[in-house]
């Protein structure tokens, strides 16, 4: 199949989404209370401090909406992979002349940019409306905020991919999603920055390739990182995603050996 | 009425052992969500460690209105969450139809012929944090006051309950419900922190339409002797009504859509 | 006696969602919706006594299950009046459930993780079943549905044939009066079909129990039902028996010849001649009292027969007879 045939599983995907508008506003409305909670939580914790740790009040706002921006619900994925895989689907797969990954981060590439436009974008100009946002640190921050971006997504990806395809082995792919939340939770920065955590926990999280997801891009965003800082996060970003990638093409020729010989 | 009762124990072990037959899975579910409610709830004990205290909780405060909330949650949604949430596709399907040919109340069956006992590792964290919490603050007990906790516990289960289970139930009418959870578990976000760092509307709309601020909120800052913003003195009594008043409701509604009930057409 | 069943002008109008395709209209419809109106029942009348096999025929979204929903209390009929068991069977659905049992043909009601047995076992407390009545049913049906071999087997193990026959003694464990059964043969292998035909035929017969069986095969009428409804976009097209109606709509049955080579025109008084490709030939059969017999009998030696193919028609040439035949009767008439 060519390259140029893979977006349609993005266009449907976002289309397939479009059918249940209820869910659409539902959602939406969701992340603005869940937004709305987490500044007034930055709020109360500041209680009338101006800086801490070199981070203001108003930066902390756009640090919960940016983080939370980036922090993509991966359970649509894993289950996704998971079922197809558990239930051994994915052999209808293999039998087409197309390429499985590919066509998997077409569609959930689809999903994602459904869920920014549709239901995270309105509620980002909701709240920078009522109570402001902060533009990029710089021009030079801006622009490297993109590719930030693009690997976060990427390496999120990756991550869920790695947990849908856990499930072919541990049969389950419900408790892979509630572990990768979990994780996620503390170590990706979607929630607390990692410049609040003491020391030794920073120190560790910074390394780990679930700070890429939502930790640097907004600490790009907001210009905590100089560039040369800036390039060499991304350098170790990037080497993450050809760590994992790589883990999972090793995982995918697994399973799907064990799909064709054993028959799942 | 006696007939449905007499057939709960039948109906909760027929479930119970369809469970375990997937046992691995169950516990592996367990373990899972219970280590991500602790790493969320680690996170927010990082916030409090850095800035001292959230609108005047400080952790162990905080600990123990996580673990209210998650307890009284749980104890609420195995009767209720999966139950109810599932009714959309039960019409689809037509098994909710099967349900309404048989000599039971439909919502004894609903409910207990699918019991949700994937809650064990909610249970297990949230009574652990709660048991440390509750020898971390400084709380001068008395019969009352463990009474009170007790029944204020009770209530927050039912309130939970009753609105999964009014939620759910629109899928009688409206076919879809499902969004519908997803307002719920963002104000179910909101109930996990204390309602006083929230703007007064906010406040309002916790403690009315969406009154999950009783959920945790309310009953524990009562326990803490910390004031509760809008309710003042009326805290102990309004939280101990809560819950009995949100089930009467479900009821009438429950009854009201049973009777609307279309199908799924055919 | 007083009908078991009995239904006046019955009918049942649901609101349907309008859903919009492509990209525009799935944008466009996250603002708005639109409603259709859907007659799935409209005018039904009938009335069944106790003890009868009633088979409710029609092509999918005949409003079969409709009525059948409406019978058990699940829905309320839109218009008209329908009283099952001498109540009205959506207000009275607790105390008419003990003494009706449902099969869905496509929806299972027992516990799929678990042993056949303990699906049964928990009917009896569902439906209050004295241990020995159900003990007495549980072997009665375990053998005349030869369920013995798998009683203990869970649900999930089960060729589609086990659990039909499996369900259909779920809903006779506890004696009802009357069992509506909604398409409880589709998807069977022939051998089952006929299994659960010759079954419920025999309980209608030996215990009296009413039976309402929908279906679109019209050979389930014949082995269990004397009597017929026929329905067809929620409208009553026929009310009595099969023979009669075959009679009546004069419908066709299709018989091919084969021959070994050609035999040249062949016309015969048994058969109409439909279509001649030669060595094939098709002919029409229009009078029901004529048998293949009758025709193999016309046809004789010495054309080279080779081989012989009857077939019945189906519901929807019974119905578009029907439907000819009408307006041939109104034509006529006017």
């Amino acid at each position: 199949m060519r390259a140029g045939a893979y977006p349609a599983f993005a266009l449907t995907a976002f289309q397939s989404r479009l059918a249940y508008r209820n869910q659409v506003w539902a959602s939406a409305f969701g992340e603005l209370v869940i937004s709305f909670a987490f500044i007034a939580i930055w709020t109360a914790a500041f209680a009338g401090q101006v800086v801490v740790d070199g981070a203001t009040l108003p930066e902390m706002i756009t640090y919960v909406m940016i983080a939370g921006l980036l922090y993509w619900n991966t359970d649509r994925l894993i289950n996704d992979v998971g079922e197809a895989v558990r239930t051994g689907d994915i052999t209808i797969f293999l039998l087409k002349p197309l390429s499985y990954p590919a066509s998997l981060l077409a569609t959930h590439f689809g999903h994602y940019v459904f869920d920014q436009l549709v239901v995270t974008l309105p509620v980002l100009l909701i709240v920078g409306f009522s109570v402001g946002l902060l533009p990029p640190a710089s021009l030079f921050h801006a622009l490297m905020a993109l590719p930030f971006w693009a690997l976060s997504w990427l390496m999120l990806f990756t991550l869920g991919t790695l947990c849908g395809l856990l499930a072919f082995w541990l049969l389950t792919a419900f408790a892979l999603e509630w572990f990768l939340k979990g994780i996620m939770a503390l170590a990706s920065g979607a929630i607390v920055p990692l410049w609040f955590m003491p020391g030794w926990l920073s120190g560790i999280l910074g390394y780990l390739p679930f700070a890429w997801v939502s930790y640097y891009p907004t600490a790009i965003y907001l210009g905590k990182l100089d560039p040369p800082a800036a390039f060499l996060y991304f350098g170790i970003g990037l080497a993450w995603l050809a760590a994992l990638g790589g883990f999972l093409a090793w995982l995918w020729s697994r399973a799907r050996h064990r799909l064709i010989v054993q028959g799942g | 009425m006696l007939h449905n009762i007499a057939l709960i124990p039948h109906l909760v072990r027929m479930y119970v052992r369809t469970r375990m037959e997937y046992r691995g899975a169950m516990f592996l579910a367990w373990l899972s969500q219970g280590f991500s409610y602790g790493a969320m709830y680690a996170t927010i004990a990082l916030i409090i460690a850095r800035f001292d205290n959230l609108g005047g909780w400080q952790w162990p405060d905080m600990a123990l209105l996580l673990a209210f909330h998650l307890l009284a949650y749980s104890l609420g949604a195995c009767l209720s969450f999966t139950q109810f949430r599932d009714i959309e596709e039960k019409v689809r399907l037509g098994t909710f139809d099967a349900v309404l040919v048989k000599p039971v109340g439909p919502w004894t069956f609903l409910v207990f012929s699918g019991i949700n006992i994937g809650y064990g590792g909610h249970v297990i964290l949230a009574t652990g944090l709660m048991a440390w919490s509750l020898t971390q603050v400084g709380i001068a007990w008395s019969p009352l006051l463990v009474l009170y906790f007790i029944a204020a516990l009770i209530s927050a289960a039912m309130l939970t309950a009753a609105l999964m289970t009014m939620i759910g139930t629109t899928a009688l009418v409206w076919v879809r419900s499902r969004h519908l959870f997803s307002i719920f578990f963002g104000f179910w976000e909101l109930a996990r922190y204390p309602l006083n760092i929230f703007p007064a509307p906010l406040q309002m709309l916790m403690i009315t339409l969406a009154p999950l601020a009783f959920m945790a909120f309310v009953p524990v800052a009562v326990i803490l002797g910390k004031p509760v913003p809008l309710l003042g003195a009326w805290a102990p009594l309004a939280s101990l009504a809560a819950g009995p008043l949100c089930m009467l409701l479900a009821v009438f509604h429950w009854r009201w859509c049973l009777r609307n009930y279309q199908g799924a057409g055919g | 006696m007083a009908a078991i069943i009995s239904a006046d002008g019955v009918g049942k109008t649901f609101r349907q969602l309008k859903r919009q395709s492509g990209l525009a209209g799935g944008l466009r419809s996250l603002f708005s919706r639109t409603y259709t109106e859907i007659r799935a029942v409209s005018g039904i009348t009938f009335a069944i006594e106790p003890g009868e096999a009633v088979g409710y025929l029609g092509p999918n979204g005949a409003g079969k299950s409709t009525m059948i929903k409406m019978m058990t209390g699940i829905l309320t009929p839109s218009a008209g009046a329908l009283s099952v068991l001498g109540r009205e069977p959506h207000a009275n659905r607790m105390r008419n459930a003990r003494e009706i049992g449902v099969v869905f043909g496509q929806r299972s009601q027992l516990w799929w993780d678990l042993p056949v047995r303990d699906s049964f076992a928990l009917n009896r407390h569902i439906y209050d079943i004295p241990a020995a009545r159900f003990a007495d049913n549980l072997a009665f049906l375990t053998e005349m549905l030869d369920m013995g071999a798998y009683l203990d087997r869970p649900v999930r193990q089960l060729s589609l044939g086990q659990r039909m026959r499996a369900e259909i003694a779920l809903a006779l464990l506890h004696d009802p009066k009357i069992i509506f059964l909604d398409e409880p043969t589709i998807g069977l292998d022939v051998v089952a079909k006929d299994a659960v035909r010759k079954f419920l035929a025999r309980v209608n017969r030996e215990r009296g129990t009413t039976i309402i069986l929908t279906t679109h095969d019209l050979v389930d009428i014949e082995e269990i039902c004397p009597r017929l409804i026929m329905v067809d976009d929620g409208k009553l097209l026929f009310d009595g028996e099969l023979t009669r109606l075959r009679a009546d709509l004069g419908s066709r049955r299709r018989l091919t010849l084969e021959f070994a080579t050609d035999p040249g025109p062949l016309p015969l008084a048994t058969a109409t001649l439909n279509r001649d490709e030669g060595a094939a030939k098709h002919y029409l059969l229009e009078d029901e009292a004529i048998s293949l017999i009758d025709v193999l009998n016309e046809v004789g030696r010495g054309h080279g027969l080779k081989d012989v193919k009857l077939e019945e028609p189906d519901i929807e040439e019974v119905i578009r007879t029907f439907y000819q035949n009408k307006s041939r009767l109104a034509g006529a008439s006017s």
